[in-house]
C-alpha cells in the first residue's frame, strides 16, 4: 500500500519545467534531486538572494503567467506578438537561461501561442532577443528527451566538482 | 545562523505581532522569529495554538522536558522537506533485514570508534584504561558475528557500560561515581548527567532532520514502532562520546558543575538549573566549533557534522553512496 502510494507520488511529480532545463545545462545532478523533491539546504544565503532579485526587478513592468512547465515573465506584446523574458542575475549561465526561456516559447507553441523571448541580465544591463527557430526547437526537443531520460534514471549523475559548486545550496549534500 | 533558545524559567510563550515573545515574572522578552530555530522548554511555560501556528510557519521545532528533565516529546511542524522517494527509500531499507543490519553495524562500528578515541584521549593523559580500551576492541571486532539487530543493541550496550565505567577512572571524583547505568530515574549525579546529555542530543539530532528528507519515525538500529521518533536515537550513537561525554567529563574535570548543583526529591534527583545552564552553554560552544572538512573544503561545525551525517544517510539510501560514519580524527 505504501510503495503504491509513493510510487504515484513519484509520477505524478514527474514532469518538465523550465527551471529543471535551466539546471540541467549548470549540473544535471541537481536536476536529478530536484525532479526527486530532495531540495536543497533551505538556510543557504544564495536561494534567499534569488528569491529576492526576482521579486524587486522589473517589479513595475512585469506580470506572470503560469502554465504547466512553469512561470514566465510577460513584457507585453511587440508587433503582435507576445514578448516573454527571463530576468536573470548574469550571463555567467548563458547557455542555461537560453535553453529555459526557448522552452518556455516551446511549451508556449505547444498551447498555439506564437512569442518572443528576451532575456535580461541585471548585472550587466543587457538584453538578448530569442526567437525560437527551427535549430533552437530541436536543441529543447533534445534537451526535454536527455532530462526526462535522467529523472527516470534510478540513481543521480556523480558528484562533479565545477565551478558552480562553491555557491550551490547542495554542496554539503554532494560531498559530505 | 539561527539559534536554538533554551528556557529555564515559567510564564507565557506567544506570537506578538510578528515575533515571538516571552513573559515571565520578573521579565519580558523578544525572540526575534527569524533567527531562531528551535526551542527548548524546561520550565512551566503556557503557550496557545495561535503561537504553534506561528512556530509552524517558521519552521521551529519546540521540545519539552518535564520538572526531572525527561524529554515529553517536541512539537515537529509539519514537514516542509518531503520527498516521497526518500520516505520509500528509508522503508525498503527498513524493511529489507541485510540492508537494514549494514546500517545499524555501521552506526554501532561509528559510536565504538568515537568512543575509543575519547578512551585514547584519556590513556594519553596517563589514566588507567588500557585494560578497558582492550575489552572494548575485543567487543567491537564481534560486530559483524552479529546478524540481529537486538544482539547489535546488546553488544553496544554491552561495550557503553564497560566504557562508562572509566568515567570513573577518569574523574577520580567520589561525587561523581558510576556505579552502574540507571535510567528514569537515574540514581546519582553521574548517571543524571548522562541522562540529561543525551536527551539533549536526542532533540539536537531531530532538529536537524527536520531540516533533511529522512523521516524521523524510520530508525535501522532502534526499532522503529512509528509511535516514536527512533533515527535520531540512532545517529545519536555516533556522535554522544564525542560531543556529549567530552562535555560531562568536562565540567566534572573542571569542577564547574560539583555534588551541589543536585538535589534529591521525592522522585529522583534534579540538576539544579544553574548546573543546566552550564551544561547547555558548554554542549552550545561544543557544537559551534569548527573544524576544515576535507571534502566539503570549508569549516564546519560540529552541529553542521550532524547535518551532514544525515546527508550521508540519504546518499546511502539512494544507492549512491556507501554510509560510512563519522570518526573523530583527535
Amino acid at each position: 500500500m505504501l510503495l503504491r502510494e509513493g510510487l504515484k507520488v513519484l509520477n505524478e511529480e514527474i514532469n518538465i519545467t523550465g527551471t529543471l532545463v535551466w539546471y540541467y545545462f549548470i549540473c544535471p545532478r541537481q536536476v536529478w534531486l530536484m525532479s526527486h523533491n530532495i531540495n536543497p539546504d533551505e538556510d543557504d544565503e544564495n536561494v534567499a538572494i534569488g528569491r529576492f532579485l526576482h521579486q524587486e526587478s522589473y517589479a513595475r513592468e512585469r506580470k506572470e503567467i503560469s502554465f504547466h512547465g512553469g512561470k514566465v515573465d510577460v513584457l507585453g506584446t511587440r508587433e503582435g506578438q507576445l514578448v516573454i523574458a527571463e530576468i536573470k542575475k548574469s550571463s555567467k549561465a548563458e547557455r542555461s537561461a537560453k535553453m529555459q526561456l526557448a522552452f518556455y516559447l516551446f511549451e508556449l507553441r505547444k498551447l498555439g501561442i506564437e512569442a518572443k523571448g528576451e532575456l535580461r541580465y541585471l548585472e550587466e544591463k543587457r538584453k538578448e532577443q530569442i526567437v525560437l527557430d527551427e535549430q533552437l526547437t530541436r536543441e529543447v526537443e533534445n534537451a526535454i528527451t536527455r532530462i526526462l531520460k535522467l529523472m527516470y534514471e534510478p540513481v543521480p549523475p556523480k558528484p562533479e566538482k565545477i565551478r558552480w559548486c562553491s555557491n550551490c545550496a547542495y554542496r554539503e549534500f554532494c560531498w559530505a | 545562523m539561527k539559534k536554538a533558545i533554551y528556557i529555564f524559567s515559567s510564564g507565557e510563550l506567544k506570537r506578538k505581532d510578528n515575533t515571538l515573545y516571552l513573559e515571565t515574572e520578573d521579565r519580558k522578552n523578544y525572540i526575534p522569529v527569524e533567527n531562531t530555530s528551535e526551542i527548548y522548554i524546561f520550565g512551566e511555560v503556557n503557550i496557545n495554538k495561535r503561537f504553534l501556528e506561528f512556530a509552524s510557519q517558521n519552521q521551529i521545532i519546540i521540545h519539552f522536558f518535564n520538572h526531572y528533565d525527561y524529554y515529553v516529546g517536541s512539537f515537529y511542524p509539519r514537514e516542509f522537506l518531503n520527498s516521497g522517494y526518500m520516505i520509500l527509500k528509508q522503508a525498503e531499507y527498513y524493511l529489507d533485514k541485510e540492508k537494514r543490519l549494514t546500517i545499524a553495524r555501521e552506526f554501532v562500528r561509528g559510536a565504538v570508534k568515537n568512543i575509543l578515541q575519547v578512551i585514547r584521549y584519556y590513556i594519553n593523559r596517563g589514566k588507567d584504561l588500557v585494560k578497558i580500551d582492550e575489552r572494548i576492541r575485543e567487543l567491537e571486532g564481534r560486530i559483524d558475528d552479529f546478524n540481529e539487530i537486538d544482539e547489535l543493541m546488546a553488544i553496544e550496550g554491552n561495550i557503553r557500560e564497560c566504557y562508562y565505567s572509566s568515567f570513573d577512572k577518569i574523574l577520580q571524583n567520589q561525587d561523581f561515581k558510576f556505579c552502574k547505568r540507571t535510567t528514569r530515574p537515574p540514581k546519582n549525579n553521574l548517571n543524571s548527567l548522562i541522562s540529561f546529555g543525551n536527551s539533549m542530543i536526542y532533540t539536537i539530532v531531530l532538529s536537524e532532520i527536520y531540516k533533511t528528507h529522512l523521516d524521523p519515525r524510520i530508525g535501522f538500529l532502534h526499532a522503529t514502532n512509528f509511535r516514536r521518533f527512533t533515527l535520531n536515537l540512532d545517529v545519536a550513537e555516533i556522535f554522544k562520546p564525542i560531543i556529549v561525554d567530552r562535555v560531562i567529563l568536562t565540567l566534572i574535570g573542571r569542577k564547574v558543575i560539583t555534588k551541589d548543583d543536585f538535589e534529591q526529591d521525592s522522585e529522583g534527583l534534579i540538576i539544579k538549573e544553574k548546573a543546566k545552564r552550564e551544561f547547555i552553554k558548554e554542549l552550545e560552544e561544543k557544537l559551534s566549533t569548527t573544524f576544515k572538512h576535507r571534502q566539503i573544503g570549508k569549516n564546519v561545525s560540529y552541529r553542521r557534522l550532524i547535518r551532514l551525517e544525515l546527508y550521508k544517510l540519504e546518499k546511502h539510501l539512494m544507492g549512491e553512496q556507501e554510509y560510512s560514519a563519522f570518526v573523530a580524527g583527535w
